[in-house]
């Protein structure tokens, strides 16, 4: 055999072919080690096994070998080396010391078959009859792949969801089944993972994809378990396609995008999950530097303390609800300022367990608005309370003197001056009405007008309001019929309120009823706890189409019924308004020329409940 | 002469008008035009009754009330408190303050005689019996 053919049976052998010096670095390099390992001859020749091939977790392994080799001058095993690209390929290994003549070691030949795929077919074997049923029990795609990355086995499941067929799979690396972008960085990942194998989720908190046959990509959350066997630790990995999942959140976090506040959501160990853009606006954070930490971080310092329990009281009830109601709430901005809130708080139960959403709004505005609000109807109130004050001291002497002359106590008058002396009187006595009505008005409205109900008989404060109301009634010729149920005699309620609604109907009846005319009062309890006052006149009437302006301040229906019947314009607006305050209603039914009828209805305080009166502020 | 009735009231017209009601059905009247110079003629004078307004610039009437109220010379002096507006606070505050009565302004001329008339009767009636 000459030179160049023994030559050829080296480089063209189809397995690898290497020598090594006893400092392991290589001297010879065949072709099909370059075509296995990656390296060109090249490169390798100068450098070490450990440095090209062997991977770390192997390393122990390769010393006890070469030892072997040294000490029984062959050795065969079956082993693991690394490629250049990072991939894993299993070999058969022969190797063989030669020594020289005193004995040391001169350099180790070994030829290294690429046995990757039988290993593949024999891990697959093994797999199948051990796991094969089991895997396709379960609800997730399965792949297994052994250590050097290829499939060994796939479940039905994992079929569909990639669109392969089984065969096609078995023996090929596991980055076949993941897009392109991600396959280099896969193999780095592998072989860490062989490093230190223990179950858990693969990329925890990374977007991980998944790419089909078709080459259309789509999300996955994949959990990976090292399973050992006599043929080495292979990886169990569960894939879950979750699409559907993304989609839904995806159209959960447009929803939170879309929420005029700022939502913030948290699990129940109180760390933030999801944040839409408005809390950054609003707390001056990233949202990075929200998601993982703990939600008191928006909170100022000092309400941090009873935060956790307020939050584990809310797991342990969920349900929708303002935060802290009637408390001022605060919110902390990353810069230390802090701001008034108003949050709500609801469930949101997913398939990782339960959360919390609280919307976040910026209260300072609001706040800023009622303090104004606030003082403007304090000062209003005020303004009210003093002039009518100031109005009503002249209007004292007006009355007083009127009054006065009219009795002639000072001296005789005649006809005409006693009548335009007693219009004086009638007009000051009308705009102490309408002064007083003002000032009921204005203490409806800004809540200051008080309840003080006390026990008393109906039909007595009907008494009273008629023997007022005596010199129009006898004038215009009026009768006037009171009817009160028997158990109504005896009623809780504030009695002047209850006068004042009397007052106004009764004399609202009389003002626009025909001489002649009748009025009749009805008091009774329509149902338990409730009384109704009805007053019902036979006078002109009211146009349904009316009906809206009657409780209306000011807006008296026709013009000339005022000039003829007086009134304020105020009663019935006041009326409403006291009786509404009570939490009453007043309803009015009427036809043109037969009559009208009010109907009140008026909640009964329980006597036992009576609280003891409080004084009114003076005005 | 039906009695003296001291008027306490610093709007002159309203005082006025009191004065003339009560002299037209023959009271003695003394007026003073705040609690301070009221306080000044009551060191003098025992009046039968005292109308006080309550809004007084200075001392206000319901303190000069109180000062009445607990001076063994003036105390059984029926004190008739005249306010604004009819409103439960001053009832109570007037009654608190130690008045025998309350007046709304503005006054009723028709019914302040019968009102004065009457509690000076019952003040009268009680002194016999201390």
């Amino acid at each position: 055999m000459d030179g160049r053919l023994v030559q050829e049976l080296w480089d063209e052998n189809p397995d690898a072919i290497l020598a090594v010096a006893p400092d392991d670095t290589v001297l010879y390099w065949n072709r099909a080690a370059e075509e296995i390992f990656g390296y060109a001859s090249a490169e390798a020749c100068g450098r070490t096994l450990a440095e090209l091939v062997i991977p770390s977790n192997r390393l122990e392994e390769e010393k006890a070998m070469h030892l072997e080799a040294l000490t029984r001058r062959l050795t065969v095993y079956e082993t693991v080396r690394r490629c250049k690209d990072g991939s894993l390929v299993h070999v058969s290994v022969s190797s063989k010391a030669l020594k020289d003549a005193d004995g040391r070691l001169r350099l180790v030949v070994s030829t290294q078959k690429d046995v990757t795929h039988l290993k593949v077919l024999r891990d697959s074997k093994l797999v199948e009859a051990k796991f094969r049923d089991l895997l396709e029990s379960t609800p997730d795609a399965i792949v297994m792949v052994n250590v050097t990355g290829r499939i060994v086995l796939v479940n039905s499941q994992a079929e569909r969801v990639f669109g392969y067929e089984r065969n096609e799979l078995i023996g090929t690396p596991v980055e076949v089944l993941l897009p392109a972008r991600f396959r280099d960085a896969h193999h780095r990942h592998r072989s860490n993972f062989f490093d230190s194998p223990r179950a858990r989720t693969m990329g925890a908190g990374l977007e991980l994809y998944g790419v089909r046959k078709s080459g259309e990509e789509f999300p996955v959350e994949i959990s990976l378990s090292p399973l050992p066997t006599e043929e080495g630790t292979m990886v169990m990995s569960a894939v879950r396609d979750i699409s559907d999942r993304k989609r839904a959140d995806q159209k959960f976090r447009g929803l939170l995008e879309s929420a005029p506040d700022a939502m913030v959501i948290v699990g129940r160990d109180g760390k933030i999950t999801l944040v839409n853009s408005q809390v950054e606006r609003l707390f001056g954070y990233e949202r990075a530097e929200l998601l993982g930490q703990p939600v008191e971080l928006l909170v100022p310092p000092r309400f941090r303390g009873n935060h956790p329990e307020h939050r584990s009281h809310f797991f342990s009830a969920p349900q929708p609800r303002a935060m802290g109601e009637g408390l001022q709430l605060f919110g902390l901005r990353k810069d230390g300022s802090e701001f008034p809130v108003e949050i709500s708080l609801s469930p949101i139960h997913t398939e990782d367990g339960l959360f919390v959403a609280s919307a976040i709004r910026d209260a300072t505005e609001r706040r800023r608005y009622e303090h104004a609000l606030q003082q403007a109807n304090r000062l209003k109130s005020e303004f009210l309370a003093n002039m009518s004050h100031e109005l009503r001291t002249p209007l004292n002497g007006i009355i007083g003197f009127s009054e006065f002359l009219i009795d002639e106590k000072p001296g005789p008058l005649n006809a005409k001056q006693k009548e335009y002396l007693t219009d004086v009187l009638n007009s000051g006595r009308h705009l102490l009405q309408l002064i007083n009505d003002v000032l009921d008005l204005s203490k409806v409205e800004s809540g200051k007008m008080e309840l003080h109900p006390t026990t008393f008989d109906a039909e007595l404060a009907i008494d009273e309001v008629c023997s007022v109301l005596f010199p129009l009634v006898k004038d215009k010729n009026i009768i006037i019929r009171r009817e009160v149920a028997v158990d109504a005699r005896s009623v809780t309620l504030d009695r002047r309120k209850f006068v004042q609604v009397l007052y106004n109907l009764l004399s609202n009846g009389v003002k626009f009823n025909d001489e002649g005319g009748e009025i009749r009062v009805l008091v009774d309890f329509d149902e338990p706890g409730s009384i109704r006052l009805r007053v019902r006149d036979t006078g002109i009437g009211i146009d349904n189409a009316d009906f809206s302006k009657l409780f209306v301040e000011f807006q008296q229906l026709d013009s000339g019924a005022t000039r003829r019947f007086g009134g304020t314009g105020l009663g019935l607006a006041l009326t409403k308004k006291i009786i509404e305050f009570q939490g009453g209603r007043i309803d009015v039914e009427s036809r043109l020329n037969v009559g009208t009828t009010f109907t009140v209805h008026l909640p009964v305080a329980d006597p036992a409940e009576m609280e003891l009166p409080e004084p009114e502020a003076i005005v | 002469m039906n009695g003296m009735v001291l008027i306490v009231d610093d709007h002159p017209i309203n005082l006025k008008l009191a004065s003339e009601v009560l002299l037209a059905s023959d009271y003695e009247v003394v007026v003073a035009a705040d609690a301070e110079q009221a306080q000044q003629l009551l060191t003098t004078l025992v009046p039968d009754l005292i109308l006080m307004d309550i809004a007084l610039p200075g001392m206000d009437g319901l303190s000069l009330t109180r000062i009445i109220k607990k001076d063994a010379r003036l105390r059984h002096v029926p004190v008739v408190a005249l306010t604004a507006y009819a409103m439960r606070g001053d009832e109570l505050k007037a009654s608190d303050a130690g008045c025998d009565a309350y007046i709304t302004k503005p006054i009723d001329t028709r019914s302040l005689v019968e009102q004065v008339s009457a509690l000076i009767a019952v003040a009268r009636a009680r002194l016999p019996a201390k």
